[in-house]
């Protein structure tokens, strides 16, 4: 392992050690405030620890059909909504980042205008578009509506990262020999894989959670899970609901960290190449 | 030029879907602020701009909006950046914690986190109930005030400004510092003049993406902080369902619009200056 | 370029997984969406609905709980694009809702205006419930305020507005209301001062009396008594974001008294939200306002009549009777046409009458009044 300016292997990582420490002051005090809501009935103060642990919550959630339900409709939505970005962004994210075209600067802008403009202003507008296709209350409908809100975050970080990779050592393929495509493939993908990776990640997540969208086109017939929380959460005297539910997903969530720490991090991909 | 209409094909399809699903209906948007059916046909009018900036009202609300923006970009990168960095160059276990850490409020919804940030800092929250449990006073809570956002949203948008910037970082290669360091330069030279200037982009999608998530934030502002002066977000949606009055709730908008159009622009000039540096 | 050919292909797949929702309005399922409580929602899918399926055979209610209020609202917008595009709405009516939202869809028409022609029961319906002919009121609730035992002995808990106000003044910091457009429990803690400082007549307030020159008669004075009581509120003059949110405060003991909706202390004290040494009193010179859940039916809805009828459904006896047994709440119908049993076995609970505040154009004024005239240029430290 080459060393930047933490400490080599060998030695403690202090510096990593106080991070560590601070971020789990910050981070994961109101997390744990939240797990421990999920399996308390009664927590008073001045209490330290909840007066009345119990399941009653976890029994009540579980029980429902509708959870599970919703947690397959959203993870295939999930899923279709950042393959179909993915498949459509980068290539467009690599045509902004290298080549040159008439409005360019101005194209590339008008994606800031999916994350910029309030939806409440638009949502006649997009409501009448989807009613004349059909598409109210169906599965495309939802993916279309959710599709359009991950464009920005999938273009303008790929064009970033493909901004980023050395533009010399792609000249030197090219000098012995390489073709275009080969170039692409060996040289400025892996190097930029590390942010597409975490470009993809964050438009997953992010279209997990999103619930205008899918709530505005998808209601009735089509429920996702953070739709279905927040009838759990929202004017509910019982926070314990969305706590059960928080931590229900995070299991899953905190396995999936653990190894995209492995290709974002350190960016082993790149430095392959790099160094 | 076949290179040109080439770049035109690959960007064809998502142009087209922001273009029909986004643009026009936000023309359409800012078209009826201005535009209005009058006995004698369409008659132009700004009388909802100069009512929002006569109204000191809502140039409280903008100005907090603005505030809270500002302080959120700034404390971000403060906290993102020595933690990027930190990831960047190590590989131990701690990496990995402190990077599942740093990334794990993304998969908190707002609205769970605006109820744990009342449990945590709030009053009588869990800060209160340990210090009280060893007889330390009560800390002043934020919960109410302009802080409580603040807090809240640095927190939500922690894991999004660490992430780019360990991935614009990933980029910078190990060869480049190498040699730096070989010349004798420190670590805060190091930085300074390899790092980030390599990293530019990074930060500035960072700073961009940031800033468009927090102006016009609606659950945590409208959660966490004070009933008045309060942030675009809630303005807005207050004046569209509460005051029934579409017409300023979109003049809002747009006018929100606006100062995220400047700074996205700003972008993409910084991006486009970037590239002319590049190929010389 | 396959922009066309991904436009057919779009519209092609959702033309074939639109299907299995034509198949659902064959057997006239009636959609309701609602924004209430948990409370309220099980009160419909444990009694209302399996009451109105088995009075109509063949039809069958689908309600879906939409969250808060933005999640209806933005349901109202797609039903407003519908009707100007002629298509299906996807949706028959709401449980709870303000049809003056959205702005223009009531001159639109989009709300079906109801009267005796459509609803039979409509003459059932309370007079001092009536607010627009687009909503049908059929259950109300009263706020009251809440307070700790532990801090606050009964016996003195203020039965006055003038002993309430002297109470906050005496234990500064104890007392915090939620943001009037917020919530109901601090909306209508705001009317009662409306109320005080015109008289205590509740009748002097109508939907059609409105007017700018009287709203600023009558509303100055509110706005200088609440802003006197600001100091002595909660952090000098903090306002919740909502009535749970009030709730939480005082159950986290932040705070010893707040204004509440019946209905949802209730739960909160049986569910453990709230410790059974919560108190509960009413104001007695004159008491916090309530308020109606008003159902809207829209009218251009595959299911209109069917969204009728359960309108009328709701008026019924059976229905009425059950609101107060089942969810403690005031009925939507006069006194007379309740069992005299009933209203005397619940007496305790239910009150008589409860005041009430116009909505209309008072409901903005009140809401921008506040937050320019009392919420600003408070003391933060």
């Amino acid at each position: 392992m080459i060393a930047g300016f933490s400490t080599t292997s060998g030695r403690f990582d202090w510096t990593g050690f106080i991070f560590a420490i601070l971020l789990a002051i910050v981070i994961a005090v109101p997390l744990l405030v939240v797990f421990t809501w999920a399996f308390t009935e009664v927590w008073r103060y001045p209490s330290v620890i909840p007066q009345k642990f119990g399941l009653r919550f976890w029994d009540q959630t579980l029980s429902r059909a509708d959870v599970w339900e919703a947690l397959s409709i959203s993870l295939r939505l999930s899923a279709t909504v950042t393959f179909l970005s993915a498949l459509i962004c980068l290539p467009a994210a690599y045509a902004f980042a290298r080549m040159k075209f008439p409005g360019r600067d101005l194209f590339f802008l008008s994606f800031l205008a999916s994350h910029a403009f309030p939806k409440f202003g638009l949502l006649v507008a997009i409501a009448s578009i989807f009613l004349q296709l059909n598409l109210i209350a169906t599965f495309w409908g939802v993916v279309l509506i959710q599709l359009v809100g991950t464009l920005m975050l999938m273009i303008w970080i790929p064009v970033a990262a493909f901004q980023a990779v050395d533009r010399r050592m792609e000249e030197a393929a090219r000098d012995v020999g390489a073709g275009p495509l080969r170039v692409f493939w060996s040289i400025t993908l892996p190097q930029a894989f590390p942010t597409i990776f975490a470009a993809v990640l964050l438009t997953f997540v992010s279209t997990f959670y999103e619930t205008e969208g899918a709530w505005l086109i998808g209601a009735p017939q089509i429920r996702t899970m953070p739709v279905l929380m927040i009838n759990f959460i929202n004017n509910q005297v019982v926070i314990q609901y969305g706590a059960v539910l928080s931590v229900i997903l995070w299991v899953p969530s905190f396995i999936a960290l653990m190894f995209a720490r492995r290709v974002i991090g350190t960016g082993a991909f790149a430095k392959g190449f790099g160094a | 030029m076949g290179r040109g209409l080439k770049g035109l094909l690959l960007i064809a399809i998502p142009v087209f879907l922001v273009g029909w699903l986004i643009i026009y209906p936000i023309f359409a948007a800012i078209l009826s602020t201005l535009f209005f059916d009058g006995p004698e046909g369409l008659r132009f009018s700004t009388a909802s701009y100069q009512f929002f900036i006569s109204d000191p009202y809502s140039r409280a609300n903008l100005a907090l909006t603005l505030w809270t923006t500002g302080m959120c970009a700034v404390l971000l990168l403060i906290v993102g950046l020595p933690i990027a960095l930190y990831l960047r160059f190590s590989t131990n276990r701690f990496a990995d914690l402190v990077q599942s850490l740093a990334i794990f409020p993304m998969f908190v919804p707002s609205i769970i986190l605006s109820y744990a940030l009342i449990r945590t800092i709030g009053p009588n929250g869990t800060v209160d109930i340990l210090l009280n449990a060893v007889g330390l006073p009560k800390i002043k809570s934020p919960y109410l005030t302009p802080w409580g956002p603040v807090i809240g949203l640095v927190w939500d948008h922690l894991p999004l400004t660490v992430l780019m910037l360990t991935a614009g970082l990933g980029s910078i290669s190990n060869s480049a510092i190498e040699a730096a360091r070989d010349v004798g330069a420190g670590p805060l030279r190091v930085f300074w003049h390899i790092i980030l200037p390599r990293m530019g982009n990074s930060i500035l999608v960072t700073v961009s993406f940031t800033i468009l998530g927090i102006f016009s934030a609606f659950t945590l502002p409208y959660v966490l902080g004070p009933a008045s002066p309060e942030m675009m977000g809630p303005f807005m949606l207050r004046t569209f369902n509460a005051l029934y009055d579409p017409l300023n709730a979109k003049t809002q908008a747009v006018i929100s619009f606006a100062f995220c159009l400047f700074f996205g622009i700003f972008y993409v000039w910084s991006i486009a200056r970037n590239q002319k540096g590049q190929s010389r | 370029m396959n922009r066309r050919e991904f436009l057919a292909a779009g519209s092609a797949i959702a033309a074939a997984s639109a299907l299995p929702s034509f198949a659902l309005a064959d057997d006239k399922t009636i959609t309701v969406f609602s924004s209430s409580d948990n409370n309220i929602i099980d009160f419909w899918n444990n009694t209302v609905i399996p009451a109105f399926t088995k009075a109509n055979p063949g039809l069958k209610v689908k309600l879906a709980s939409g969250g808060d209020e933005n999640g209806v609202r933005a349901i109202a917008d797609r039903a407003l694009a519908a009707l100007k595009s002629k298509t299906d709405p996807q949706v028959d009516a709401f449980e709870n809702f303000d049809a003056r939202l959205p702005a223009g869809a009531a001159e639109a028409g989009l709300w079906v205006s109801f009267s005796a022609e459509n609803i039979p029961n409509y003459g059932r319906i309370n007079p001092q419930a009536q607010n627009l002919k687009q909503e049908l009121p059929y259950r109300g609730s009263q706020v009251l305020l809440a307070y700790d035992k532990t801090k606050l002995d009964p016996k003195d808990a203020p039965k006055t507005w003038e002993q309430l106000v002297a109470w906050i003044k005496k234990n500064p910091g104890q007392f915090i209301y939620n943001r009037p457009d917020k919530g109901g429990s601090g909306g209508n803690f705001v009317r009662r001062a409306i109320h005080e400082v015109n008289g205590r007549d509740p009748s002097k307030f109508t939907i059609s009396n409105y007017s700018a020159d009287f709203a600023e008669k009558s509303l100055m004075p509110a706005w200088a008594a609440l802003k006197d009581l600001a100091p002595f509120l909660y952090e000098k003059g903090a306002y919740t974001s909502g009535n749970t949110q009030s709730i939480q405060l005082l159950s986290q003991g932040v705070v010893t008294m707040v204004p509440v909706w019946s209905d949802q202390v209730l739960q909160a004290i049986s569910q453990g939200v709230l410790p059974e040494t919560t108190g509960l009193v009413q104001l007695t010179d004159l008491a916090l306002c309530g308020g109606f859940a008003r159902m809207t039916v829209f009218s251009n809805g595959a299911n209109k009549d069917a969204a009728l009828k359960l309108g009328n459904f709701l008026l019924t006896t059976e229905m009425q009777s059950a609101i107060i047994t089942q969810i403690g709440g005031f009925p939507g119908v006069s006194w007379d046409h309740i069992s005299t049993d009933l209203r005397e076995k619940y007496k305790d609970v239910v009150p008589n009458s409860i005041p009430t505040f116009p909505g209309g154009d008072w409901n903005s004024a009140i809401n921008d009044g506040w937050y320019r005239n009392v919420a600003t240029g408070l003391a933060r430290g």
